[in-house]
């Protein structure tokens, strides 16, 4: 059995990795869920979180924005929205989105103002996290 | 003979078109090559968000999807229809606007009821055009809808995205169409209308009957319908964000078709004027002479 498989990450705006991985760690809606060579068929949705995974016996980070990743026997492809090396995050810009979108909580708006908000919060939130974690 | 001064004048003016002119050639064509860019680069995902939809529709035969609803419990003649039309924000691009405005009034006429008529506009030209014959054509142009063209994003295109399968989940629409032009090489601009929703099975290019390529089956978490939910939307956005940029890659190149003709007859203009320029001050020369000519004559006798 391989202990490798091929995994591609693309986002929206660029192909963000492609190539061998040894084990990959994502955020599911319900939890941490680990992939690694040999894992069933699996479509899921992914939410704003954190991803990790391992080539060549190194971890590499990212913050990714809501996407989904589809395992399949030979690969495993993740679309989603954005997604960016901690030393990428431009941690001012996400500061700045964070205030924003918390100013924006604090007024009444409606409801699908509210997700938009909630959402984009959420991705700063997860820039500021991830950023601060893996880079110094 | 003309006047010397007017001439000057009316070359100078021109002098300032043709100024105008060029710099707006110059810059429909960086924002060309910019949208041109943002498109390739995004294509990679789209490809494979159809390829995922694909296999995910492969193994859910059975699933009852409501944005695949055909509303078959409706008359066809009673749809509620939906039209997202791109234009452009402003004039000065050759027939660009005039097509996909005589384009969208076709397919009105095509549709029938114009009561049944919703029409979702993006840019100014269009949205004031329509705007002014909606009360005699009896369609309907939802007022809030306010985007503008310039630059597409991925953002707007989401939000378009939800606006319109809103629309469709509360039945207050039953059918989608995204009218728009599309670019087939630099020369060759289409019309184009693309049905959006209600999603066919079709459109992810495999028949339904099994003779599709093989797909491992694959387990969902949560569950397909949840998967689904997200799909969905995300490949809307998708098929509305490519159409956004295609418009607007050919509203630049006619921009810069029509800007480039516009130079060029602003410098034959100017070749002509100068050219009746020099002949008028020729002549006012000669004159000159002559009155000095007959007046030394004159003063000699």
């Amino acid at each position: 059995m391989p202990n490798s498989f091929h995994l591609e990450i693309i986002a929206t705006d660029r192909i963000f990795y492609q190539g061998e991985c040894e084990h990959l760690v994502i955020t599911a809606l319900d939890g941490l869920l680990g992939i690694m060579a040999g894992h069933e068929p699996l479509v899921t949705v992914l939410p704003t979180g954190e991803l990790k995974y391992m080539t060549g016996g190194v971890w590499h980070y990212a913050a990714i924005s809501e996407g989904f990743i589809q395992v399949m026997p030979d690969k495993s492809i993740i679309l989603a929205d954005s997604c960016e090396l901690p030393e990428e995050i431009d941690i001012k810009r996400a500061e700045e989105a964070r205030q924003r979108a918390e100013e924006r909580m604090r007024q009444k708006q409606s409801i699908q103002e509210y997700y938009q908000t909630q959402s984009a919060l959420n991705r700063a939130i997860n820039r500021l996290k991830v950023s601060q974690k893996h880079f110094r | 003979m003309p006047n010397m001064r007017e001439i000057r004048e009316r070359i100078a003016s021109i002098q300032q078109i043709l100024k105008i002119t060029n710099a707006m050639y110059l810059m429909s064509s960086s924002k060309l090559k910019k949208a041109r860019k943002s498109l390739e680069d995004t294509e990679p995902y789209f490809y494979k968000l159809q390829e995922t939809i694909e296999s995910v529709l492969e193994h859910t035969p059975h699933i009852r999807q409501r944005y695949f609803d055909k509303r078959s419990d409706i008359p066809p003649e009673k749809h509620q229809k939906g039209y997202v039309v791109i234009t452009a924000d402003k004039g000065l691009c050759g027939s660009y606007n005039h097509n996909i405005l005589k384009f969208t009034e076709q397919k009105l006429a095509e549709a029938g009821n114009p009561e049944n008529c919703h029409l979702f506009v993006l840019g100014q030209v269009g949205r004031m055009y329509f705007q002014r014959s909606m009360r005699e054509k009896k369609f309907s142009v939802d007022s809030e809808f306010l985007y503008t063209t310039q630059n597409p994003t991925l953002y707007r295109a989401m939000e378009i995205a939800q606006l319109v399968l809103e629309k469709f989940e509360n039945r207050q629409l039953d059918e989608v169409n995204l009218l728009y032009t599309d670019m087939i090489n630099s020369n060759l601009q289409e019309t184009r209308q693309v049905r959006l929703l209600p999603f066919e099975r079709r459109h992810f290019g495999k028949a339904p009957d099994g003779t599709m390529k093989r797909m491992p089956k694959a387990s969902f978490a949560p569950s397909p319908e949840r998967v689904m939910d997200f799909l969905i939307p995300q490949y809307a956005k998708g098929i509305i964000y490519g159409a956004m940029v295609e418009a607007f890659c050919c509203e630049q190149q006619s921009r810069m078709t029509a800007m480039d003709s516009a130079t060029s007859s602003a410098k034959d203009m100017i070749k002509d004027l100068s050219l009746l320029y020099n002949r008028a001050r020729q002549a006012s020369i000669t004159q000159e002479i002559t009155e000095v000519v007959s007046g030394a004559n004159g003063l000699a006798e």
